[in-house]
């Protein structure tokens, strides 16, 4: 391999340097701005639509940059929109939230870009390193969000559990990235999965791919890596708990799909019977734990664990198909669960904490759109059409069908269908009481956006689905298409 | 006319979306619009009748357009005679239950008409649907309105059955999803196309594995939709806690898209596995007939029993299509419409009652026909429809299930039989309990009779229910083509037998009206032969299971030789 | 004679050490500590396989956990001081403001 960096290596990897020097200014205006101007709310969103803008001319290109450590491909780029939709709502919701709190704009929205700029070359690694260090940036920036709130005691403890854990499974992780390494004598995925082809099964690559899923498996929150997830959802801040549950989530899948599709094709008898089981696992814990709870934020943690278990399906059947229900579902899990938590962040209000179920109650007397719109990302994270998630849905358990993996289908149907009675305890306060708790909740312009895109987001893609489709499966091509995968299949 | 299918299947969702802009204080505007909506619903409907060919065996007024490419998913709609006369009844009990909730609903108006209009086009949106995923869309639909419906404006225990209702339908339509997926695919891996085009799964010969599985996930999801025993639960709860109008529509229409469903694909894409299943499915008829009867007969609650009354009649359909014959199948599809006719204006009756008394009790009432006469008719009416007196509609529909469940197997239609007998019990029972002796209530002796509103609601099915009684051909000759496309696939030895005219046995005069052509006459029980066949012989011939396919036509075994084959 | 197999023992052995660190102790920083623990456990086996296979990529790579593992605990700490700022213990049997 000749040593250095080329130009062109700097031409492709413009999203992430505008992302950077983006939130560099950031932290530039925030000290000229006076504190708590809400100027910087759109200078954030600024960045993310130069960001947006700057993936343009990279809608077609399937490279790899940096010698190998980046791709930039159009999976990768299906990802990276996900993510600056993702970021651009929560940064939208995230306004009203930090001036109930009394918290500061800048470095919250700096945090918020870096851990995007995280995320995308999580999305984009199809080297060991930069995934690892992808990962960090994400995950650093995510502790200090978590605790970001820093009298409330409910946020610090939500911070040093995130933490604790997070870094615990981070050493895990690396482990089984440093065996992975030595057993194969490379750390990037595409050289590796050419070395293992024909590689007789060795139990130390077991064991690393056992610790690699592991660490992944804590970072997508699934049963039995998942502890952390509630107690971190509930305590975080409400709209960073929105963007973890979605980035964060759909960044590490977009890691395991690299890792494991792109780099250890060879391994997949073995990954795929673990991810089947912790599939299966992970979506019952969770919808059976949602069932009792009381908190929203608690609530929306567990179904958020079991649609880590739908997701992981995609991942069991491992085909083509698969993958672009992936990408389907998580762009669509985006729209609903960051619209439900921009519905929790409205029910902040400086008298109320607004994160339990009763608070929810008579809300659609109160603010008919937000009860509307939680309806719409409830049915539709419940999988009922016409919304978004039941095509998300129609397509995981489809190519789980097509693949032969039908009773992992039927256990995935089964569980929306449970998931529903939760589901539909939210809309049963909304709709159905009467009596209110506290302040009348108020929707800000910034909020109503939100909400109002989620919403048409979500009702679109449930009745017409149809590019998004093609988008996705174009995407899920690219990955893998190179080399190896498409020689084992 | 290209899209009048879906002029008529969007019109109530337009009601709706119009309802959103008016402000929600107006209440009087509000049903005014709804009504006027539904009701041009039902005009609009009307000349589907007229201009629906019931020569032509092809599906008419066929929309279509690619919905979703990627996957061959199309927006395909289409009706024959079946879901013409659905549709039909879907209008028309829609236009009854907007106008019978006038006075009924005094809070949260908007939201109900709303409601009840997007349910219009959910139920409407099935019958029409000739993909199977646009099917499951509006299948779905249904559920969050009708939801509402019971959650929000039920009586007291509306909550629970609410979810209860819920979960139990979505269960099972889950289940039928992964089928349709499974059909999807076995499709695509057969013929090489994506497609869940209804059309191109009717002639499809699928493996008999893979039909015995389909069959139970489409059985799930359509039985508890029926609903069949023991999948029943939900049905007496939903029916009792929810308003008027959700009760007419749950028992008039949205019961019939389990039978709807069995019809357009249970049967037709799995005739094999049907076959193999009538003995599962009968048995669970009978029950059903025997036990909701039985039920019906302990009530005290006057909806609870109507109720399980709907139990024992659905079965009786489900009985009348399981036996697999062109006769059975026919009055299977005309006892749907009968049902949606006599138990619909049986929930408005009691909605009228519960209205002025709000109380379902049957020991609060006695002595009503004293103290509202025309009441009294009209219920005395439409009981005597439900019990399937001559000159009414319940007696054609259960006449024809009967004789096509007799062809199949004596003990089945003895079995069949009692179920009218205890109709008759339980129907005459309530009757009498209700309407005759003395006015020992004090609060009853100053009900208001019907009032011209309530009148209208019921002039349509009063009307309905007498013309089906005296002339049914109308209704038969829609049906023919339907019925000869599903038994082509599920019965083939009857028309093989189409052409030999000369076994006829016990023509009724309604059956001689209803088939212009002849193939009534023929439909009748006939062997192989083509000789007149004994009544058990035919039962063999029409209910042998699969395993041993029942060799006796070419048309039987072929099938399963191409499949095999292709295998 | 020091193989590599001597240090990916040495390794295994950190790694398993911090594990059990993370899952007993109760005081938050000694458990930070076992994570690090686990960290330089991976070092270890990076550099013994870099010797190993004669490669440079392992050493980069450790040197990258090192600086990542700087930066994290440099975070860490800061979060577990606002903790210990609000509550006054670093005991994790102490968190328990949210639980089922």
């Amino acid at each position: 391999m000749p040593p250095g960096i080329s130009l062109s290596d700097f031409y492709y990897i413009l999203p992430e340097i505008v992302l950077t020097a983006g939130a560099l200014v950031l932290l530039v205006v925030d000290a000229r701005l006076p504190r708590g101007s809400r100027a910087l709310t759109w200078v954030t969103m600024a960045v993310l639509l130069a960001t947006a803008v700057s993936l343009v001319p990279f809608r077609n290109t399937d490279v790899e940059v940096s010698q190998g450590l980046l791709a930039v491909d159009q999976f990768a780029l299906f990802f990276k929109v996900v993510f600056l939709v993702a970021a651009a709502m929560t940064v939208l919701m995230s306004e009203r939230y930090l001036q109930v709190e009394g918290a500061s704009f800048g470095e919250y929205y700096f945090l918020i870009l870096c851990s995007t700029l995280g995320m995308m070359i999580m999305a984009g690694s199809i080297d060991l390193i930069s995934a690892f260090v992808g990962l960090e940036t994400m995950a650093v920036s995510f502790y200090i969000l978590a605790g970001f709130i820093k009298p409330n005691q409910r946020s610090n403890e939500a911070a040093v559990k995130y933490f604790l854990l997070g870094a615990f499974s981070l050493g895990i992780l690396l482990y089984g990235m440093s065996i992975l390494y030595g057993v194969s004598g490379t750390t990037n995925l595409r050289t590796m999965a050419t070395v293992f082809v024909g590689h007789e099964r060795n139990p130390l690559l077991v064991l690393a791919v056992i610790l690699v899923v592991a660490g992944m498996e804590f970072k997508i929150a699934a049963v039995p890596f998942h502890m952390w997830a509630p107690d971190v959802y509930e305590g975080a801040p409400t709209p960073v708990t929105a963007f973890l549950s979605v980035g964060s989530k759909a960044a590490s899948f977009a890691m395991l799909l690299r890792i494991f599709v792109e780099g250890l094709p060879s391994m997949d008898a073995d990954w795929r019977l673990l991810f089947e089981m912790l599939a299966i696992v992970t979506m019952t814990v969770g919808n059976v734990a949602a069932l009792t709870q009381s908190n929203l934020k608690r609530m929306l943690a567990y179904s958020s664990i079991a649609h880590a278990g739908y997701l992981l399906i995609g991942v069991v059947a491992g085909t083509p198909r698969g993958i672009s229900a992936m990408l389907i579902y998580l762009l669509i899990y985006s729209f609903m669960q960051l619209g439900a938590f921009a519905v929790i962040v409205m029910m902040r209000r400086k008298d109320v904490v607004g994160d339990e179920l009763k608070d929810l109650s008579g809300l659609y007397h109160r603010q008919p759109f937000a009860a509307f719109a939680m309806l719409v990302f409830m049915l539709s994270l419940g999988g009922i059409p016409p919304t978004a998630g039941f095509m998300g849905k129609l397509w995981l358990f489809g190519a789980a069908i097509d693949a032969g993996y039908v009773w992992l289908a039927v256990i995935g149907v089964l569980n929306s269908a449970v998931s529903l009675y939760y589901y539909l305890r939210i809309v049963v306060f909304m709709y159905l009481k009467k009596e209110t708790i506290g302040s009348e909740p108020t929707l800000s312009p910034a909020l109503t956006l939100t909400l109002g895109v989620a919403v048409a987001a979500t009702l679109v893609l449930g009745v017409y689905p149809g590019l998004l489709f093609d988008l996705a499966e174009a995407s899920a091509r690219t990955l893998g298409a190179s080399g190896v995968t498409a020689a084992i299949r | 006319m290209n899209h009048y299918l879906s002029l008529i299947l969007f019109l109530p969702l337009a009601g709706a979306l119009l309802l959103l802009f008016v402000p929600k204080q107006n209440d009087d505007a509000i049903r005014w619009i709804a009504n006027i909506v539904a009701g041009l619903g039902f005009v609009l409907s009307i000349p589907l009748w007229f201009w629906f060919n019931p020569q032509d065996p092809a599906f008419q007024f066929v929309e279509r357009a690619p919905w979703i490419p990627s996957i061959g998913a199309d927006y395909f709609l289409g009706v024959d005679g079946l879901s013409t006369l659905l549709i039909l009844l879907t209008t028309l009990m829609g236009s009854i239950a907007v106008l019978s909730s006038w006075t009924a609903i005094t809070e949260r108006v908007k939201e109900y008409y709303v409601f009840l209009l997007v349910l219009q086009t959910g139920m409407l949106g099935a019958f029409m649907a000739l993909d199977f995923l646009l099917f499951f869309l509006f299948w779905e639909l249904m559920l969050v309105p009708m939801y509402f419906l019971i959650g929000i404006w039920g009586s007291a225990n509306r909550l629970y059955s609410a979810i209860k209702f819920f979960l139990y339908t979505l269960a099972g339509s889950v289940v039928m999803l992964l089928g349709i997926l499974a059909l999807y695919f076995y499709n695509h891996s057969q013929t090489g196309v994506y497609s869940f085009d209804v059309t191109l799964f009717h002639t499809l010969n699928l493996p008999e594995n893979l039909q015995w599985w389909l069959f139970l996930a489409f059985f799930l999801g359509f039985a508890i939709k029926v609903p069949m025993f023991p999948f029943h639960t939900w049905l007496p709860d939903a029916h009792t806690d929810a308003p008027t109008a959700g009760s007419v529509i749950l028992a008039a229409v949205m019961l019939k898209m389990g039978t709807y469903g069995f019809l357009r694909f249970s049967l037709p894409i799995l005739p094999e596995a049907s076959r193999a299943f009538v003995p599962m499915m009968v048995v669970l008829c009978i029950i059903g007939i025997v036990y909701g009867a039985l039920v019906a007969l302990a009530q005290k609650d006057w909806k609870r029993l109507v109720a399980y009354s709907s139990v024992s009649h659905m079965a009786m359909v489900m009985l009348g299509m399981f036996a697999l014959n062109p006769v059975g199948i026919t009055g299977s599809i005309i006892q749907q419409l009968n049902h949606g006719i006599s138990t619909g204006a049986l929930f408005l009756l009691v909605g009228v009652v519960y209205e002025r008394r709000h109380t379902r009790e049957i020991s609060e009432y006695g002595g009503l026909s004293k103290v509202m006469p025309a009441y009294a008719a009209v219920f005395l009416l439409m009981t005597m429809s439900s019990i399937g007196l001559p000159t009414l509609n319940g007696f054609i529909g259960e006449l024809l299930i009967l004789q096509g469940v007799f062809v199949a197997n004596k003990i089945w239609a003895a079995f069949a039989a009692s179920g009218v007998v205890l109709g008759a019990a339980y129907m005459l029972y309530l009757y009498q309990r209700t309407m005759f002796g003395k006015v020992d209530n004090p609060k009853n002796e100053h009900l208001a009779d019907l009032g011209p509103r309530e009148f209208a609601t019921f002039a349509p099915l009063i009307a309905l229910a007498i013309w089906i009684g005296l002339y049914p051909a109308p209704f038969l000759r829609r049906l023919d083509t339907s019925v000869q496309h599903i038994i082509a696939r599920v019965s083939p030895q009857y028309n093989e037998r189409a052409a030999s005219a000369e076994c006829v046995s016990v023509p009724t005069p309604e059956l001689m009206a209803a088939s212009p052509g002849g193939q009534f006459l023929a439909a009748a029980p006939c062997g192989p032969d083509g000789k007149p066949l004994t009544p058990a012989a035919a039962g063999a011939a029409s209910a042998v299971p699969p395993p041993v396919p029942a060799a006796t036509t070419g048309q039987v075994s072929s099938p399963q030789a191409a499949a095999q084959g292709a295998r | 004679m020091i193989t590599p197999t001597h240090y990916m023992l040495l390794s295994a052995a950190l790694f398993i050490i911090g594990v059990i660190g993370v899952m007993v102790r109760r005081n938050i920083i000694i458990i930070f500590m076992s994570i690090e623990l686990i960290l330089n456990a991976v070092n270890i086996n990076l550099i013994a396989y870099s010797y190993q296979l004669q490669d440079v990529i392992g050493q980069v790579f450790a040197v990258f956990v090192i600086a990542v593992a700087a930066a994290e605990a440099a975070v860490g700490l800061g979060i577990i001081l606002a903790f210990y700022r609000n509550k006054e213990t670093v005991n994790i049997d102490e968190m328990n403001l949210m639980r089922w």
